[in-house]
């Protein structure tokens, strides 16, 4: 499918293209390699939940776009759990970008958006490999556990939740290690998204972390 | 800062508004033209929080504002303006350019923090 995307960046000031899926992740990309695939991961997660949100107060939703200073960042939904966006320059054609949206969108429909090897996204052996190799041990559950508790005092009732889905992704990325924490920190960090939370939050593990390392 | 009543007035006569809202990133809604404005106000509360996560994902430094955009063309605007955030419901028959830089202009003219300039 990746054929189909590098059509979108033919558009002037189309920068690149990425497919997200709630699940897998990015399942295609033909974004400079600056847009990291775990910030595009992050990137495509948001767009896909501020997506359902969306479609919850509008039935007419087509797409979302995000003007920032440097870029602009334009999502579609593909089907339910399936997300395409495109990383724009600021002076990019709106509209010429929403007609191949458009078009894109048909291609998809007709089934013409069939997945090939380019992506490389974990089979479902690698995976089954990374559940059954990189199983979290008991300590470091425990540790999880607490962690997930203390968010709970910053996000509220939600907390479980998004932490139960960035563990999930966490550990398709690695060996669920301590070694890692910092990184499932960043990523739990990404969902507070509140500088204020996330120094709370910080101030919240800093002795449960102490305490686990001391063993 | 004008007074939010004072604000939402002059933003809802901008030729191209149906309607808009003014609420505090804490949900809070300070001030409104549209009907409904708790699922508006929700819905912006969410927006802001994934913008300034995509934001941070992808090196940017400032959100202009974000769109909801509509088969009926009547797209939803949220503008970030320090502690707050505007929605704006654009009428479906208008110049989408002439209204955003409207808009963008009055917000420069109250805002004390990001970039007032219009592009």
């Amino acid at each position: 499918m990746i054929h189909l995307i590098d059509e979108l960046k033919v558009i002037s000031g189309v920068i690149g293209a990425c497919v997200v899926d709630s699940r897998d992740g990015v399942k295609v990309t033909n974004l400079p390699s600056i847009f990291k695939p775990e910030r595009m991961n992050q990137v495509g997660r948001h767009l896909l939940k501020l997506y359902s949100a969306g479609r919850m107060s509008f039935d007419e939703l087509t797409d979302i776009t995000l003007q920032f200073d440097e870029l602009v960042v334009v999502a579609r939904q593909l089907e339910k759990g399936r997300l395409l966006f495109a990383i724009c320059d600021p002076t990019f054609n709106h509209n010429l970008l929403t007609m191949s949206f458009n078009l894109l969108q048909e291609e998809f429909n007709l089934g013409n958006f069939v997945e090939d090897t380019t992506a490389a996204p974990p089979t479902e052996e690698k995976r089954s490999e990374v559940s059954t190799e990189g199983a979290i041990s008991e300590p470091l559950q425990n540790l999880l556990d607490e962690m997930k508790g203390l968010l709970g005092k910053i996000l509220g009732p939600m907390a479980g939740f998004i932490f139960d889905e960035v563990v999930e992704n966490w550990t398709t990325q690695g060996a669920p290690d301590f070694s890692r924490i910092e990184e499932l920190i960043e990523q739990l960090n990404q969902e507070i998204a509140d500088q204020g939370k996330i120094d709370q939050y910080r101030q919240l593990m800093t002795p449960v972390l102490k305490s686990f390392q001391k063993g | 800062m004008a007074t939010a009543e004072d604000f939402i007035g002059r933003i809802d006569q901008i030729d191209g508004v149906a309607g808009c809202l003014l609420i505090k990133k804490d949900g809070a809604v300070l001030g409104q033209t549209v009907d409904d404005p708790e699922v508006y106000s929700a819905l912006m509360q969410m927006g802001s929080q994934s913008s300034d996560a995509i934001m941070a994902n992808t090196g940017c430094s400032y959100c202009r504002y974000l769109s909801f955009n509509r088969t009926n063309l009547k797209n939803f605007y949220v503008f970030p303006i320090d502690k707050y955030l505007l929605g704006v419901v654009q009428q479906a028959d208008c110049s989408v350019a002439f209204m955003l830089d409207k808009v963008s202009h009055l917000i420069g003219k109250v805002s004390t923090g990001g970039t007032a300039k219009v592009s």
